[in-house]
């Protein structure tokens, strides 16, 4: 399949246990569990096939989680906006029936509306950033290249980006709030490969990763060039809108980048730092460790 | 008829669900759409162990996995109320909002990673499925898979269990990718009749 929708039964059913099995590529995939949220026969093909094959998941080890995982997840679930968490029964109630209205596409898949271009890079908000992007698009950045490009609806939509730099070259002025988490960083710096390239430094300030965000609160982050962990360190990404007082946890950063998924859009003005914390993550609900890259999401004008 | 008018039909009896605690999977679940943190809890307890396991298994890496979970049950307490519609059987749908994350964060992030950070636990022997449980609906495919060359088998399992793409498939087995695609179309088919006695 590429595309059309199969033609008949007996293909839409392949076509469901292809994916469900997990064996397509990930715009295919992407593509099937979209289609899946306004196509109920393909969606009874699903759930068929989920129901078939599940038990094979039964022969799958147990692993424990990491200690922390539960309070990333009580955390993460403080920030849904969605009312539970007051003591009001009432407000409770009334937030059930707007995550139904949800549309179907997230349990399943978690980005259905993810989009579109974020590369017409013309309309710089920095230099560093016009920079940064240059060299991004230069040296390629793979995993952003596949999304597919959907269009939005009302494409002015505004897309934020940042780039995630070392904070303590002074390249450029900054918010105060970035300020205030590189005045902690002293002068933190990733140890990088000698072998790898770099495109960073040859930018004002050296850049680790670089952030998008869609109109569906998708927040995609990709690493410019490998980026090398101390030992016994991990990424944690954080997340301080332009009125709060402290940056809250989106959880661990793989070292390629990742993707997360907000409840909304950020706000422009917002910061985005990356902190060097123990394995599991912050135990804390703050940053522990020093601040290795930040950058704060502008727009990117059309 | 086809499969299509037997699914989506009623809840199946899980036996892990039923085992491990008088309140069923089932009844949490309705408990969280209502807005139950001490319910939401008690559902991380039971099977977080098993979603990461599941997560892990997919993605190689620690880090992919806990946000594969995270997400999940995130997923699980915004949407918690959709459950009945859309599934029978709680483990089924708890386990695929990991699964299909698990999947995307993969296909984007590849699985790249140093051997030291592989938990030891996670195994990737072909045989694995010999540790299916023995529930009636596992029993049935059981049967059904045995019934498949065990090279096909050992195919379905490294996509279903491992994540691996047909062309991550190709690759590991030497084949060309047009042969895979088709064997597992044919074991597919395959699964489907024996399981639902359908031509």
């Amino acid at each position: 399949m590429s595309g059309a929708r199969p033609e008949t039964p007996e293909e839409l059913r392949l076509l469901a246990g292809e994916y469900v099995l997990g064996v397509l590529g990930g715009a295919e995939m992407r593509a099937v569990g979209q289609q899946a949220t306004i196509d109920p026969q393909l969606a009874r093909a699903i759930a068929g096939w989920e129901r078939r094959l599940g038990p094979m998941l039964t022969a799958v080890a147990e692993v424990a989680p990491p200690d922390a995982l539960w309070a990333r997840i009580q955390h993460a679930k403080s920030q849904v906006p969605d009312g539970r968490q007051g003591a009001n029964p009432a407000a409770r109630l009334a937030s059930v029936p707007s995550a139904a209205a949800r549309p179907p596409a997230e349990p399943a898949w978690p980005r259905p509306a993810a989009p579109r271009r974020v590369w017409p890079w013309k309309a710089a908000t920095g230099v560093s950033l016009a920079v940064a992007v240059a060299l991004a698009a230069f040296v390629g950045v793979p995993s952003l290249a596949r999304r597919p490009t959907v269009p939005m609806p009302g494409g002015r939509d505004v897309a934020l980006v940042a780039v995630l730099a070392q904070p303590e070259s002074r390249g450029e002025p900054r918010q105060d709030t970035t300020a205030q988490m590189a005045s902690d960083s002293g002068t933190a710096r990733l140890a990088e490969p000698s072998d790898t390239p770099d495109p960073a430094r040859a930018a004002a300030r050296p850049a680790g990763f670089l952030a998008a965000t869609w109109p569906d609160g998708t927040v995609l982050l990709t690493a410019f060039a490998p980026v090398q962990v101390p030992g016994g360190k991990a990424l944690e990404l954080w997340l301080q809108p332009p009125d709060a007082t402290a940056p809250r946890s989106l959880g661990l950063l793989p070292a390629a980048g990742r993707q997360v998924t907000l409840p909304g859009v950020p706000a422009p003005g917002t910061v985005l730092s990356v902190s060097l914390e123990p394995p599991g993550g912050s135990p804390t609900g703050a940053p522990t460790g020093r601040v290795v890259y930040a950058g704060t999401l502008r727009p990117i004008r059309q | 008829m086809s499969a299509i008018s037997a699914e989506g039909d009623g809840e199946m009896d899980h036996p892990a669900a039923r085992v491990d605690s008088p309140v069923s999977l089932a009844t949490l679940i309705a408990a969280v759409a209502a807005g139950d943190d001490a319910a939401f809890r008690q559902i991380y307890d039971r099977r977080a162990s098993r979603l990461y396991g599941i997560a892990l298994r997919i993605t190689r890496q620690p880090p992919l996995a806990s946000d594969a979970v995270q997400e999940a049950f995130l997923e699980l307490w915004r949407n918690a109320s959709r459950f009945d519609e859309r599934r029978g059987n709680p483990d089924i749908w708890l386990a695929s909002l990991v699964r299909y994350r698990a999947l995307d964060m993969t296909r984007r992030w590849g699985r790249e990673v140093s051997d030291e950070d592989v938990p030891e636990a996670v195994d990737d022997t072909p045989d694995a499925l010999a540790r299916m449980e023995s529930s009636s609906d596992a029993a049935a495919l059981r049967v059904c898979l045995d019934k498949l060359e065990p090279e096909r088998r050992t195919l379905l399992s490294l996509a279903f269990l491992d994540g691996l793409s047909h062309s991550e498939l190709a690759a590991r087995l030497h084949v060309p990718i047009g042969s895979v695609k088709s064997w597992i179309r044919r074991s597919l088919q395959t699964l489907r009749v024996c399981l639902e006695g359908e031509a």
